[in-house]
């Protein structure tokens, strides 16, 4: 196990750094797109059932579904992985940047208007550092979900490790099958845990000490 | 594909006391998103599979493509693909409430953080490598699916059970000894009972992991309607791809569908 | 460290509670220097309401649940109708104490009847004795079965949730009933409304009642005699509310009795401390026409008589004045000391035909007169001292 690695540290990781890249491109992308979602979803409060029951009904789809379902539009490789992910990834941080939004007190929005904030400084000095916990607790699931799902979409021939998964699945029998499946497993957990961890120490950067449990 | 309940919403589930006022506006919105959820699914999966019905009888298909798509195939596949969800569900509340219970019990309750935590850790492995791997250890086949479906599902359930006991109030669960119930009648007719709902998110969160990922089975011989999406995938048959990713996703609705209505069933009234 | 005061009054022949005996009673918890419970020494007579009250952390909590086992001593004997609690198993002892919590602490996925059900139920009572049960319990704490037996308990306002598991504690006929701040969790008004109600269902059932509180005056209201705790349940005073009121045994008892409202402040406030009226006055052997004139010269209806030693004797109204010289009353008249409260001073006032009363210093010597408006006046003072502080 250990000379395999050695073998092919280089393109270990090479395929480890692929795949940390796509899930987070895929993450932030998301991020962006979920808060503006969620922004314009609590303008509306007769939206909100809405979105948290297209967003229930986005993740109950099968990844592996999805691809079938992208594979035609965007063909075989990097982007239908991209596309994929990017979309589970939205999904729960919508639903979180949504609660978190609607539960700040409503109290502070209406003193921070009333003492001249503009609507969009109102959002972005006291809603957005008010939901930002919730986010980011959204942000973190999205992550660890994403981490699987680009696993799945090497299926057709997306980057990461998941091909080292499926390599060992078609080498099974073969002296290196365990290997690979087990690099590419380990390997994505092992990176889902310290996106994790950076993550966290993200949290403890951006969330205003005033509100840190 | 896979669970993303926020903390908050279970814990809004946990109905000992009283909620706050403030929440009401909350509440209210969960319900309009609970109705939603079960009125449009089924809805929507009755549309999606009449227009499927009528695309499969008037399309131009090849030999390949009415093969994998012959109805006697389809509905195989559908009844392996339930029969791998709703076998290693029940394993999953099987393992997982009494593990729950037992974590929550006496000298037992301090290790959950460190079960919970090991749980998590394992939540974040990929469930294709988890499948393969045991593949290659146990071989391919159904039970071997199941195996991975049972591990995959455990954590929603495992987390919920231990937070909905944890959830209830402990003055009640006082209150239940303090007028001479056993700890196992407290725990049988008031703890469990009030900690039910978040448990049954949890076996909903659960279906619907087991129930996506169960597509993966395809891999290791499993079966399920993986099958006719990876045939469509190896075969680059775009007919073959959308009609097992459509024929998956509606089965996948109508499972989170059932765990709606399993949950709205079994809430004790007067929570 | 035993206590045991007498038994004052209350001598009903009908009692169903059963005496609880504490005897040097200890909890200690691992890994915690101080004593929760350092050697309670107690006797709670059968039929009486007992009050434990005391600052948080006294351990007044802990010595009730030591009484049903929720909490087990560590060491010391407790014995209910002479029956030592740790020889019997914890879910039957448990089943023979009734036990009302804050709030009710009612199960909530259960109907008002299943809540109150339980522990017949556990008892193993026929379906149709539970039923009725149910129904006599749902009418003695005032809630119309019909109505409530059905209903789930988030239907229910505190009030009737605390009805209900005032219900509960008394399901399965108890002799004895333990209660934990049974009413900290309602308004006021409710509140009051409930102490009164506890009261009179005791009056009928004669239950060994043991009640923790922190509120002294739910204490001296509901309490036959009340136990005074300080920290590691240190029996600071075990007696009845008029004792502890009329003399608290040290600091620590004046202190914890003596903040709170202007009506305990009447239990406290002795009659020498306030203002006194002097109406007209007159010895005995005195002429009539004499005082009459000097009676309404001052604008009195009536005089006090004092006997030849400065004794007050009577207290006739000028038209019962007869007679050349004035003769010592025959009816009696009741005295009241300066060391008495001015709540005994109300009672009196309120059955004097004067609405005042005569009062006494040593040796009965005549003092003056108190009436309700000197009390009154003593209230506004007190209220606009403590809006002061």
């Amino acid at each position: 196990m250990w000379d395999f690695i050695v073998e092919r540290r280089g393109q270990i990781a090479y395929n480890t750094l692929q795949h940390a890249n796509l899930v987070i491109q895929a993450v932030l992308v998301a991020t962006v797109i979920a808060v503006v979602l969620a922004v314009l979803i609590t303008r509306a409060p007769r939206l909100q059932g809405v979105a948290n029951a297209l967003s229930a009904i986005g993740l109950t789809i099968p990844s592996f579904a999805l691809v079938g379902i992208l594979l035609p539009l965007t063909s075989i490789g990097t982007v239908t992985a991209v596309v994929a992910v990017t979309f589970y990834a939205v999904l729960p941080i919508l639903r979180n940047a949504v609660v978190g939004l609607q539960g700040v007190d409503q109290i502070l929005v209406e003193s921070s208007r009333g003492m001249g904030m503009s609507e969009l400084a109102s959002l972005w000095r006291v809603r957005l550092p008010l939901a930002w916990p919730v986010i980011l607790a959204g942000v973190r699931t999205s992550t660890q979900m994403s981490m699987g799902v680009a696993a799945i979409a090497a299926y057709v021939l997306g980057p990461g490790l998941g091909g080292y998964i499926f390599k060992g699945l078609s080498q099974i029998g073969g002296a290196n099958a365990i290997n690979y499946a087990v690099v590419g497993t380990v390997g994505v957990i092992v990176i889902a845990l310290i996106v994790d961890v950076l993550l966290l120490l993200l949290g403890r950067l951006t969330v205003s000490k005033g509100i840190r449990v | 594909m896979t669970d993303t309940l926020p903390a908050t919403r279970s814990d809004s589930d946990v109905g000992a006391t009283p909620a706050p006022t403030g929440s009401s506006r909350r509440i209210a919105r969960l319900d309009r998103e609970t109705t939603l959820m079960l009125i449009v699914p089924p809805v929507l999966v009755l549309l999606v599979f009449a227009g499927y019905v009528l695309w499969r009888q008037t399309a131009d298909l090849d030999g390949t493509e009415l093969r994998q798509l012959r109805w006697s195939t389809v509905i195989t596949l559908i009844w392996e693909h339930v029969r791998l969800t709703f076998v290693s569900s029940a394993l999953v509340v099987a393992i997982a409430v009494p593990l729950g219970v037992l974590l929550t019990r006496g000298r037992f309750r301090r290790l959950s953080p460190l079960v919970v935590g090991v749980a998590n850790i394992g939540q974040a492995a990929p469930s294709l490598g988890l499948i393969v791997l045991l593949a290659i250890w146990l071989g391919f086949g159904f039970w071997t699916a199941v195996l991975a479906l049972t591990l995959y599902g455990l954590l929603p359930v495992l987390r919920n059970t231990i937070t909905g006991l944890q959830g209830v109030d402990p003055t009640l669960v006082e209150a239940g000894r303090g007028i001479g119930m056993s700890s196992a009648a407290v725990l049988f007719r008031v703890e469990l009972p009030l900690a039910v709902p978040v448990i049954m998110a949890g076996v909903r969160t659960a279906l619907v992991l087991v129930v996506g990922t169960a597509t993966l089975a395809t891999f290791i011989n499993g079966g399920g309607l993986g099958d006719i999406l990876q045939t469509g995938i190896s075969l680059f048959r775009f007919s073959l791809m959308i009609a097992g990713a459509v024929l998956v996703a509606l089965l996948a609705l109508l499972i989170e569908w059932l765990g709606r209505v399993l949950e709205l069933l079994t809430r004790p009234k007067g929570l | 460290m035993s206590t045991t005061p007498e038994r004052t009054g209350s001598a009903d022949t009908s009692i169903s509670g059963a005496e609880i005996v504490l005897d040097n009673v200890v909890k200690r918890y691992p890994g915690q220097k101080t004593t929760a419970v350092d050697s309670l020494s107690l006797t709670i007579p059968a039929g009486e309401i007992v009050m434990f009250v005391g600052p948080s952390g006294c351990g007044k909590t802990t010595s009730l649940k030591m009484i049903n086992r929720l909490i087990e001593p560590t060491s010391g004997t407790i014995r209910i109708d002479g029956e030592d609690v740790l020889t019997q198993s914890e879910n039957d002892l448990r089943r023979r104490i009734g036990y009302v919590i804050q709030g009710g602490s009612l199960f909530p996925h259960m109907s008002v009847a299943k809540n109150i059900a339980i522990v017949p139920k556990l008892l193993g009572w026929d379906s149709s004795r539970i039923t009725k049960r149910t129904d006599e319990l749902l009418e003695l704490v005032g809630l119309d079965p019909s109505r409530y037996r059905d209903r789930y308990p988030r239907e229910l306002s505190g009030g009737q949730q605390q009805r209900v598991g005032v219900a509960r504690g008394l399901a399965a006929d108890p002799p004895v009933v333990l209660m934990d701040e049974p009413f900290g969790a309602v308004d006021p008004i409710t509140r009051q409304r409930l102490q009164d109600e506890l009261l009179s269902i005791q009056r009928e059932l004669h239950k060994t009642i043991v009640c923790v509180t922190h509120d002294i005056d739910e204490a001296i209201k509901l309490g036959d005699r009340i136990l005074i705790l300080q920290d590691g349940a240190q029996i600071a005073q075990y007696d009845t509310p008029e004792v502890i009121l009329g003399a608290p045994a040290g600091e620590f008892v004046e202190d914890f009795v003596g903040s709170g409202s202007a009506l305990k402040q009447l239990s406290l406030t002795r009659i020498s401390e306030i203002a006194l009226r002097t109406p007209t006055t007159a010895t005995v052997g005195e002429r009539t026409d004499d005082v009459r004139r000097r009676a309404e010269s001052n604008g009195d209806m009536a005089v006090i008589v004092l006997d030849g030693r400065g004794r007050p004797c009577g207290w006739p109204w000028l038209r019962q004045l007869t007679g050349e010289k004035l003769v010592e009353p025959t009816e009696e008249l009741i005295n009241l000391d300066h060391r008495a409260t001015l709540n005994d001073a109300l009672d009196t006032m309120l059955s004097s035909s004067h609405g005042a009363a005569v009062v006494t210093g040593d040796r009965d010597q005549y003092l003056g007169v108190v009436d309700f408006r000197s009390v009154t006046e003593h209230i506004r003072m007190l209220e606009e001292q403590a809006a002061r502080d």
